[in-house]
């Protein structure tokens, strides 16, 4: 089985001179990137579509995030993670706007903050419930079965839930309150940067830290990552199996759950359907960074963002989505194991 | 197969409880089929359309005739499926009784349908379709093939090709606007028309300044607009309707510092005052402001206040963007039906003629509604309107600004 | 073990087992050709008899029974590439993309227009159809020489990793065809396809659904003798080899490039096929008729069915097609017919997902290996080749194990 590295440097023997290496090599690709940016885009240009690309990757990201860690532990390709975020989007707009009775921005910032914090705890807990029924529910059965049949049982959940969401808030764009004012800009020469963007970058930054914090120094992240790797061997060594394979879906859903609400406050709205693209990008950000490397998945949902916004600026939204596949199936001809994965020996 | 099974095991005991319902040969019950997707997203658009339809079958009287609606719904996993479409029209046709259809609603579908239907003789009408194609030209003729002097497909959606340079006048000569930025849904409607818009625009003397396009399913415009700023439009055109994008995009135009620029649209994103849920200005909220957009027909057609309270009396919602064309189809049908039931037998044949008939007018909700021989509606009167906030009661719509006839 | 034996056929009985093994193929084909006339048969009556005509006319019953059976096709092929080779395809509505798009640009004067062969306009509408028989072979190579292609950049890669990348092949060629106007005409597809022709018939018709629906019965007969030859010879075992065990498979000389090579060509050829047939019915092929759920839904079909076992997966293909496309549209209908009493009310269209979805877990809960599963487990229990009974006409021996697919 893949691994769940906690950090990059988890199992791998890489000499030191060679991490400095690719090291290098990533700051020059960056570098790279962003000279030609600003070249062809002017700096305010160039910084803006930076912002926007992070925003967009932070929230491809938080997804990647759930979908690597169900994978890394049962193999599982979750294709109803994508509607997790998007019940997430859902919970979130019901809470601000059906239960708090909210309409548009909070410019009061203790209350913003209470606002937000608030929004965050109960979106991410309901998340964290769904995605543990569904668990016991729909997977914990199959766990022994052929493995496609738990990837069919995704997409019948994925149903499901899209429906039950059609059904009770209809087949339209819902309005989702912006709680967040986006009219606050910090100004950087003529660019101007919105704090919402910086908020969700860094939510989804602390998140991601968290998640690596937890994997890699509390004992249920060590439970994981060794269900990850063996589960017998780990069951033997008095694992709770079952228990960790549900919290590791109670934190994967809880972090889509998060998505849902960081894309409520930047986009406003939120449709039943809204699941499917997203789920799609998530899922090849986590391959593209290695599936089941949690770093990984990170920057795969970054690298992703970029990838698209770069693609409008040169002028070929168009072509979006098969860029970012083309430049998928590129990385992986000369990494078959991901960005970050790890080529392990040939399984039976 | 469970579900098969179980199936069948109830319609096996239900044969034994009801007597059998007999095949029902045209005669005197009628039906009006109704071809349109209706599930998942389809719903959204299409839906206002069958309801429409419906309220205008539920309320027609014939003597000695009964005329009810069999709908079918052609959308599979939530998307319009052309493949089944084309099976639902074998299947409205393979049924004696039904003597017209009301549909389709995206042109793809209606691409399929129609040299089906051409060959059955059966009459079609469009509440919807806008492709120039699917009438005009050679690629019209290819799809009438079998019957090419038998018209059997009509439409009450004007054609892109009138549409886009509607607005595109509208924007130079009446908002005096010199540049603007295009986004287009890579849909057939949604293309043709910012295609059609750019071209007029340009011929006008106008500078398109940006030209990209999001599929459906795009949420994130930011990327687009941004770049889009640089260049400093006037205007931002969206070739679409709302539920591909249409609010989407003005929604975040102010995020993005574009929300003083002018916003144009077609009829995709003229969908009801704010009241109606996920209509534009519903979606666009604040933003929707200095937002303007098209609709194929006489302005306020006189109908309009009426159907709409009937249309809520029945369904307890708000009329949406289609509803009056669905309303004025099945009415169409209905009067074909009359007139031929006046001349003796109603079969398919009579109602078809007495549909595509360039000499009769048909009185709709959407007001007088003439066919010319390809089938194509003469509403070529295009009525600018303009998004006023204060408007119903504050909850925002669409108010009627100017004409443009467009009439030949 | 059996599958080492297989491949070397100079051990120990290894002539009277190949022997053997010709007979069992020629009486296979010919178990499938009978069990598909009865198929087709038995479907064209029920099409007639209540309770099926209280859904939807008959007619409509034969042209869904085509339209499952341009399905069943896919499935077969997927299940080449899935159930036998164990590759793992999500993008394979690519391929059928391809078949059509290839015979729309023979069959239609844009597509004419492109390729610069006035096909239509010499032949004319009547007698044009007759391209239709040999595009059939044309379509077939077409896909197959793109399996060839698409399946190259995936051969480094395991399990998961094929997936997506095939997944995003399968998203990658519809965007082209969206976005390349010139000459695919774009999101307005290629219209005015021929319909097939038959010499002395002229060409089929848009509202008698018998001559599409004789064809479909043909095809799907031809592909299925097709699989299994295919599977029952040295080429088959290899896939089986580089299924259970890539490693160990080559480590006994199969050259697992050129198999799995040939795993997604052949898979995509009967793509290909369905491909050209698919357009040649609803003449017009445009870029929304080829989405991932299309890719989905036969790789549904193939795990409903059990995976590597045909006859399995052409009854799963056909389910799933039935269910979804007919059953839980016509329910509205049908209880309104039948005028039973709360399920009338009740609008099974805005309910279709929701009873998919279930349709969908509940099957996988209760039969996760799919409805046929097995026979690798039946051969051995049985001593092989002695009896030619039911389960060689249940398609024999080729199934996935739990647990394995790695």
């Amino acid at each position: 089985m893949t691994a769940l590295p906690a950090t990059s440097d988890a199992g791998s023997a890489r000499a030191p001179a060679g991490r400095v290496f690719k090291l290098l090599v990533l700051l020059a690709i960056i570098v790279g990137i962003a000279w030609v940016a600003v070249t062809n885009l002017g700096a305010d240009q160039a910084i803006e579509q930076l912002v926007n690309a992070l925003t967009r990757g932070a929230i491809y990201a938080l997804i990647a995030l759930g979908y690597t860690m169900v994978y890394g532990i049962i193999e599982l390709i979750n294709f109803a993670h994508g509607d997790m975020f998007m019940v997430g989007a859902f919970v979130s707009l019901t809470f601000l706007g059906q239960i708090l009775g909210l309409e548009g921005a909070v410019t009061n910032i203790p209350l913003l903050i209470v606002l937000l914090v608030a929004t965050f705890a109960f979106t991410m807990s309901i998340m964290a419930l769904v995605g543990v029924t569904i668990e016991r529910f729909a997977y914990k059965p199959l766990r022994t079965a052929p493995r496609l049949a738990p990837l069919i049982t995704a997409i019948g959940v994925s149903f499901i839930l899209q429906n039950l969401v059609q059904l009770v808030y209809g087949p339209y764009q819902t309005n989702s309150p912006k709680i967040f004012p986006d009219t606050w800009v910090i100004e950087v020469g003529n660019a101007s940067i919105p704090v919402l963007s910086i908020f969700i970058i860094s939510v989804a930054v602390v998140l991601m830290f968290s998640l690596q914090l937890f994997i890699g120094r509390t004992r249920l992240g060590r439970a994981m990552r060794s269900t990850a790797a063996d589960r017998d061997a780990a069951a033997l060594m008095g694992v709770n199996i079952n228990r960790t394979i549900a919290i590791t879906f109670l934190i994967g859903s809880a972090l889509a759950g998060a998505a849902g609400v960081v894309n409520g406050l930047q986009y406003g709205v939120a449709r039943f359907d809204d699941g499917f693209q997203a789920g799609l990008k998530a899922f090849t950000a986590a391959v593209l960074g290695g599936i089941g490397n949690t770093l990984g998945a990170a920057l795969g949902g970054f690298i992703i963002g970029f990838i698209e916004v770069g693609a409008t600026a040169m002028g070929y939204t168009r072509w979006g989505p098969a860029i970012v596949f083309g430049v998928l199936v590129i990385v992986l001809v000369f990494r078959p194991a991901g960005l970050l994965g790890q080529q392990l020996g040939e399984r039976a | 197969m469970k579900f098969a099974r179980v199936g069948v095991a109830i319609a096996a005991a239900a044969i034994v409880v009801t007597a059998c319902g007999g095949s029902g040969g045209a005669g005197k019950d009628l039906k009006v089929g109704i071809s349109l997707p209706l599930s998942g997203s389809a719903l959204a658009s299409a839906g206002p359309a069958d309801k429409g339809a419906r309220l205008a079958i539920k309320d027609f009287k014939l003597d000695g005739y009964t005329v009810a609606p069999l709908v079918l719904d052609h959308a599979v996993n939530g998307v319009h499926d052309p493949q089944q479409g084309a099976k639902d029209m074998t299947a409205l046709i393979a049924d004696p009784a039904v003597v017209g259809v009301v549909g389709p609603f995206n042109s793809s579908v209606a691409k399929v349908q129609i040299p089906i239907s051409n060959e059955a003789g059966l009459l079609q009408c469009s509440p919807a379709n806008t492709n120039p194609d699917l009438t005009k030209g050679d690629a019209g003729k290819e799809l009438r093939a079998k019957n090419p002097d038998k018209i059997n497909y009509v439409r009450v959606a004007a054609t892109d090709d009138i549409q886009g340079p509607a607005v595109a006048t509208y924007g130079i000569e009446k908002l005096g606007l010199k540049s603007v930025a295009i986004i287009d849904d890579t849909e057939t409607y949604g293309k043709g028309l910012a295609d059609a818009f750019s071209a007029e625009w340009e011929k006008l003397g106008g500078t398109v300044v940006g030209r990209e396009g999001a599929p459906k399913g795009t949420t994130d415009y930011t990327a687009i607009l941004t770049k889009f700023k640089d260049a400093s439009p006037d205007a931002v055109f969206y070739g679409g309707v709302t539920a591909t994008g249409g609010g989407l995009v003005r929604k975040q135009m102010p995020q993005v510092g574009l929300g003083e620029l002018v916003y144009l649209g077609g009829d995709g994103i003229q969908d009801g005052p704010g009241s109606v849920e996920g209509s534009f200005i519903n979606i666009a909220g604040e933003a929707a402001a200095n937002s303007f957009s098209s609709v194929a027909a006489i302005a306020e057609y006189p109908g309009k206040a009426d159907f709409n309270a009937k249309y809520k009396a029945e369904y307890g919602e708000e009329a949406g963007a289609y509803s009056a064309s669905g309303y004025a189809c099945a009415q169409i049908v209905l009067q074909a039906i009359k007139t031929a039931a006046s001349k003796g037998d109603v079969t398919r044949e009579a109602v078809r003629v007495a549909a595509t008939d360039p000499n009769t007018t048909f009185e709709t909700v959407l007001g007088p509604v003439k066919f010319d021989a390809v089938g194509d509606t003469n509403q070529r009167i295009i009525s600018l309107y303009k998004a006023d906030l204060t408007a119903a009661d504050g909850v925002g719509d669409w108010v009627f600004d100017s004409q443009v006839n467009y009439g030949n | 073990m059996s599958v080492v034996t297989d491949l070397t056929p100079q051990a120990a009985g290894g002539g009277r087992k190949r022997a053997l093994q010709k007979t069992a193929s020629k009486h296979h084909s010919w178990t499938i050709v009978v069990g598909m006339a009865i198929v087709g048969t038995l479907l064209a009556v029920l099409a007639y008899i209540p309770p099926f005509t209280l859904a939807q006319p008959s007619n409509a019953w034969i042209d869904g029974f085509t339209n499952a059976g341009v399905f069943v096709m896919l499935a077969l092929g997927l299940n080449l590439v899935v159930g036998i080779a164990g590759l793992l395809d999500l993008g394979y509505a690519a391929f059928f993309a391809i078949g059509a798009y290839t015979y729309a640009y023979v069959a239609s004067p844009f597509g004419n227009s492109i390729i610069g062969i006035p096909i239509v306009e010499s032949l004319g509408s009547n007698v044009g159809g007759l391209v239709f028989w040999p595009m059939l072979l044309v379509g077939a190579l077409v896909a197959a020489t793109f399996g060839i292609l698409l399946g190259a950049p995936t051969l480094r890669l395991r399990g998961d990793y094929l997936a997506i990348v095939t997944l995003g092949f399968g998203e990658i060629v519809p965007i082209v065809f969206l976005n390349s106007d010139a000459v695919t005409n774009g999101t307005n597809g290629i219209g005015g396809l021929l319909r097939p022709a038959l010499p002395g018939m002229g060409s089929f018709s848009a509202i008698n659904p018998w001559p599409y629906y004789v064809t479909m019965l043909v095809l799907v007969t031809v592909i299925m003798i097709l699989c299994y030859r295919l599977v029952e010879s040295r080429l088959g075992r290899a896939w089986e080899a580089i299924r259970e065990d890539e490693l160990a498979a080559a480590a006994t000389g199969i050259n697992t490039v050129t198999t799995k090579l040939l795993a997604f060509a052949l898979g995509a050829s009967t793509a290909g096929i369905a491909g050209v047939f698919n357009a040649s019915k609803l003449v017009t092929v445009s870029p929304d008729q080829f989405t991932f759920i299309v890719s989905f839904t036969v790789l549904a079909m193939v795990v409903l069915g059990g995976m590597g076992n045909f006859w399995g997966v052409a009854v799963g293909a056909f389910t799933i097609y039935t269910i979804n496309n007919v059953l839980l549209k016509t329910l509205n209908e049908f209880f309104d017919r039948v005028s039973m009493p709360i399920l009338k009310d009740i609008n099974f269209i805005e309910l279709q997902f929701l009873l998919y979805g279930l349709a969908l877990v509940a099957m996988m809960l209760l039969r996760p290996e799919g409805l046929f599963p097995n026979s690798r487990r039946q051969r051995e229990l049985h001593t092989e080749m002695d009896e030619p009974g039911a389960d060689e006409l249940m398609g024999g021996d080729h199934e996935l194990e739990q647990e394995d697919m790695r």
